[in-house]
């Protein structure tokens, strides 16, 4: 859909709603994606989506209700709105006064470079060849290339009763391989960026395969805290808990956020530099959030100290604090408010080897899998690694790992790094569940002085 | 819409080795109440055509939003080019298991009069206030919710084998939570599940015979006795799941590891893979002999129950254990018929219209032994734990090795329930568990368990799907380990 029809979508259904409401938003946003998947060295699945959709958000006596269609023709438009007026009177009939502020006023915008023509053209012989070379690099160490590659274009309008008509137009793209061997041990790598031809497929199949060339028996390690080098998708999953369990400013106001009471505390090492930078050089670029407001960069911890956490309008409003552009649905959430655009600022080390050096017995890990919280309120998360596990020894990899159970403090190993590379990383998963919503964590690879595993 | 689609899948089959293309209407509901303010009131209706293509052994696969000819073809065309567009493998492209070409019509989930869509808005959300209110009081009980789920889809199939068929269905639930926070001390209560409450495909009488309100008193003193429980203690012991709590641990540890397109690798870089291989078919010990599971697509009230798959497979049962023993797989048509089985255990489906159906659960069952009801269980036990209500789950990619913490924890003492215990954990390894299993109970028991949160595919699919279990009792198992 060309970008002036799909702003005029939401204006239209903007226009749909009756009068007598205290606000409305239309949001309006159009997906054409395209990814591959393979496994066992030969293409399985590629998924092909061109959808629209339209959710127009009504406020009445603040409580927010919304309605939600695929369909841009008048009457389901109409149909949409009707359905959120109808059910936004119910809410205020019901519950009385809602504590939903109103909708956020205009502002001004900052512009991006996060559209790539060239990867919304959505060419299947892109990742097609991207795919050939994960089978050939894979298969010289005699091991199977499985993964995905995955682009998308995604266009977004708003248009509220506040004046707001904005529309972001934004491009990604990621690239997953990972090496099987007939033994069973896996290794992966990933890459991602706004454009497809940033991704260098072939240099990402190599690093996958060369996880698995050694042939070596994996060994078993006992349980117990170990220093670890993580690569930046391990580091990404930990960052990525912190900007959860953390920096949700609802968590934060209701007392439940791993960093309640140590705002302006110190909760990592002196050198974690941890913020959401929506124009940061590698991120996925984004222009406003759910709600209009302009995404800009915000501290979240800074020289190690806690600094702030990332607001919606609903959240805020319970907080006394002013929104921060973070809202992941118009009118807020009641799952809080959550950083899209996370970067971790490096370090001084060249690479992950020259992480490993001063450790005498260690971890590598390339990535955690399956990672969830046990105790959220002190940030406990468990899960384990996975492709790509191996033994540190006298400052070097020295054997492949069984894979490992962690269970340990997200934060805590923020408090316990104690060297970054200097090269980051942009590590995204092609998750989208429902609609396309690219995010990822700018990161580089860190070396801690330990971490608990547990089995 | 049938001969839209029929027409369609006669053009393609000319083009492609196989294909089918699906029409669905979708619609869901969410309703919230949080701290006396209505949170959620959102509803959302799609549709679409998702048109899927075989072509030497890979699927292409094209999703376009509306319903006429011209959405349907332009998605026919994207399939066959993105299918086209991969590099080819030689070997690839073995025929799929037969199935003759299914037709007719499949209606479950509502009765009349119980359309959970047609019940306005204003009643489901007084029910909702009234049972948040109920909970509310105690300034330690930071967040007290209630929320109501409806999803109703309705379906229209047809296939280049001649295949052509519609279903709809209906489903509904919700339920309450409760968080205490104290100092640095933050617990959790829910009912009657965690995450987003119990579901099931059935009309609004199921969501009204939670009975939110009678149970919210007891969840939020529970939260609050629960800041200053004593910590479940790391032992060797005795464990006791609630059915919840074991329909996630038959989930994680059972249904995954028994999709065949895990076990043949094909997930291998995503979801993962198995511990279980093709061979083990009737030959590998799962678990004790009291251990019967069942993949049940026919199940009535389960997320998992359809009339056929989603690509024409009839619903049916399939047992995965028999007395400890694994007999089966949940499968595709392409995946049963790459270890021979002669017919596809009709697992195939796909989130809405715009995602190509996997393998997936349908109603995977913990069948009822012959313990009696839960408190005979406990009555049964001389020490041990009881743990109830799931809170955090992990298991790695081959689903061996698993992590589980639960709401609460009570010990066992003598045959009797002792002291509530917070922080409650466990883990273990998939066949030492399921080996330790020593007591199921009873039929009077045994109920089915919604879970509407199942990730698996790239791009991701969010699977409903049932699991019937009664409490079980499983010994020697580490728990207090995180």
């Amino acid at each position: 859909m060309a970008v002036p029809a799909l702003l005029e979508v939401a204006q239209r259904a903007l226009e749909s709603v009756p009068p007598g409401v205290d606000g409305a938003q239309a949001t309006a946003s159009a997906e054409r994606s395209l990814t591959l998947r393979f496994a066992r060295s030969r293409p399985t699945q590629a998924t092909s989506i061109d959808d629209v959709s339209v959710l127009v958000t009504v406020v009445r006596d603040g409580h927010v209700a919304a309605a939600g269609t695929n369909r841009s023709e008048p009457d389901a438009l109409a149909a949409c709105a009707a359905a959120a007026c109808a059910a936004a009177e119910a809410a205020a009939r019901m519950a009385g006064s809602g504590a939903y502020p109103g909708l956020p006023d205009p502002a001004a915008l900052r512009g991006h470079g996060g559209h790539d023509p060239a990867t919304a053209r959505l060419d299947p012989s892109t990742g097609g060849a991207a795919m050939a070379v994960a089978f050939e690099e894979v298969g010289a160490v005699g091991a199977e290339a499985h993964g995905s590659w995955s682009q998308g274009e995604v266009e977004t309008a708003v248009a509220s009763s506040a004046g707001l008509a904005v529309l972001d137009r934004v491009t990604d793209a990621a690239l997953r391989v990972s090496a099987l061997e007939p033994g069973g041990r896996s290794g992966m790598a990933t890459a991602a960026a706004f454009a497809a031809g940033g991704i260098d497929a072939r240099a990402v199949a190599r690093r996958a395969a060369a996880k698995v060339a050694d042939l070596a028996e994996p060994a078993r390690l006992e349980p117990g805290e170990y220093p670890v080098v993580l690569e930046a998708p391990a580091v990404a999953e930990v960052v990525d808990w912190v900007g959860r369990l953390a920096f949700d400013g609802l968590a934060y106001a209701e007392g439940r956020s791993a960093v309640s009471d140590r705002l302006g505390r110190r909760v990592a090492a002196p050198s974690i530099n941890l913020s959401d930078s929506p124009r940061f050089r590698g991120t996925l670029p984004r222009a406003f959030d759910a709600e209009g407001v302009p995404k800009n960069p915000l501290p979240l911890i800074q020289d190690g100290v806690a600094h702030r956490v990332v607001h919606d309008t609903r959240s805020a409003a319970l907080a006394g604090a002013s929104t921060t552009g973070h809202a992941l649905v118009p009118g807020g959430s009641g799952s809080g408010a959550v950083p899209t655009n996370l970067v971790l600022v490096g370090g001084g080390a060249a690479d992950e080897a020259e992480l490993c050096r001063p450790i005498e017995r260690g971890v590598y890990v390339t990535r955690f899998w399956y990672t969830n919280p046990v105790r959220p309120r002190e940030g406990i998360v468990t899960g384990t690694t996975r492709d790509g596990t191996f033994l540190i020894e006298d400052g070097q990899v020295t054997r492949p790992l069984e894979d490992l159970r962690l269970t340990d403090s997200v934060l805590g190993v923020l408090e316990r790094t104690q060297a970054m590379t200097s090269r980051l990383e942009l590590v995204t998963e092609v998750r989208h569940y429902g609609r396309r919503f690219a995010t990822g964590v700018v990161c580089p690879a860190l070396r801690a002085s330990s971490l608990r595993f547990t089995g | 819409m049938r001969e839209i689609l029929s027409n369609l899948m006669d053009a393609a089959s000319r083009r492609a080795d196989y294909a089918d293309v699906r029409h669905v209407r979708s619609r869901a509901e969410r309703l919230a109440v949080r701290g006396g303010s209505v949170e959620a009131a959102d509803r959302t209706e799609e549709e679409g055509i998702g048109v899927r293509v075989r072509l030497g052994g890979g699927w292409g696969f094209a999703a376009a939003r509306g319903s006429d000819r011209a959405a349907a073809e332009e998605a026919l065309e994207r399939a066959l080019a993105v299918a086209d567009g991969a590099p080819r493998s030689a070997g690839a492209g073995a025929p799929l298991a037969p199935e003759r070409p299914a037709s007719g019509r499949f209606t479950a989930g509502v009765a009349p009069g119980e359309d959970p869509f047609e019940v306005p808005v204003s009643e489901k959300l007084a029910v909702l206030a009234a049972a948040e209110e109920a909970m509310r009081g105690d300034p330690r009980l930071r967040v007290t919710s209630a929320h109501f789920l409806a999803f109703g889809e309705e379906k229209v199939f047809a296939s280049s084998e001649g295949a052509l068929f519609e279903q709809s269905t209906a489903e509904c639930g919700g339920g309450i939570v409760a968080h205490a926070v104290e100092g640095g001390e933050a617990q959790i209560r829910s009912y009657p599940a965690s995450f987003r409450g119990d579901v099931a495909q059935a009309g609004y009488g199921h969501f009204a015979a939670l009975d939110l309100e009678t149970h919210a008193p007891r969840v939020a003193e529970e939260a609050l006795a629960l800041l200053s429980a004593p910590v479940c203690p790391a032992q060797r012991t005795t464990l006791i799941l609630d059915g919840e709590q074991l329909a996630l641990q038959l989930h994680e540890s059972v249904g995954h590891a028994v999709e065949l397109d895990r076990i043949l690798g094909s997930e291998a870089s995503y979801a993962g893979t198995s511990f279980l291989s093709p061979g083990d078919l009737g030959r590998r010990g799962y678990g004790s002999s009291l251990m019967n599971v069942t993949a049940d697509a026919t199940t009535p009230g389960g997320l998992g129950t359809f009339g056929w798959d989603d690509e024409g497979v009839p619903a049916q049962a399939t047992p995965i254990v028999r007395e400890g023993v694994l007999t089966g797989f949940l499968s595709s048509r392409e995946s049963a018929a790459e270890i021979g089985l002669e017919r596809s255990a009709g697992c195939m489906r796909a989130a809405g219209f715009a995602r190509q159906p996997l393998v997936r659960m349908t109603n995977l069952h913990l069948e009822p032994g012959a313990a009696g009801s839960l408190e005979d269980l406990i009555a049964d036990t001389d020490r041990g734990v009881l743990m109830e209500t799931n809170r955090s789950w992990s298991i790695d990619s081959r689903r061996l090795h698993f992590q589980f913490a639960t709401e609460l924890a009570y010990e066992i003492r003598a045959g009797r329930r002792g002291r509530l215990l917070r922080n409650p954990s466990y883990s273990g390894v998939t066949p030492e568990f399921w080996t330790g299993l020593d007591a199921v109970c009873s039929r009077s028991d045994w109920r089915l368990h919604g879970v509407i949160n199942c990730g698996k595919g790239e791009p991701g699919q969010a699977m409903r799907v049932s699991h019937g279990t009664s409490p079980a009792r499983f010994r020697n198992v580490q728990v207090g380990v995180a």
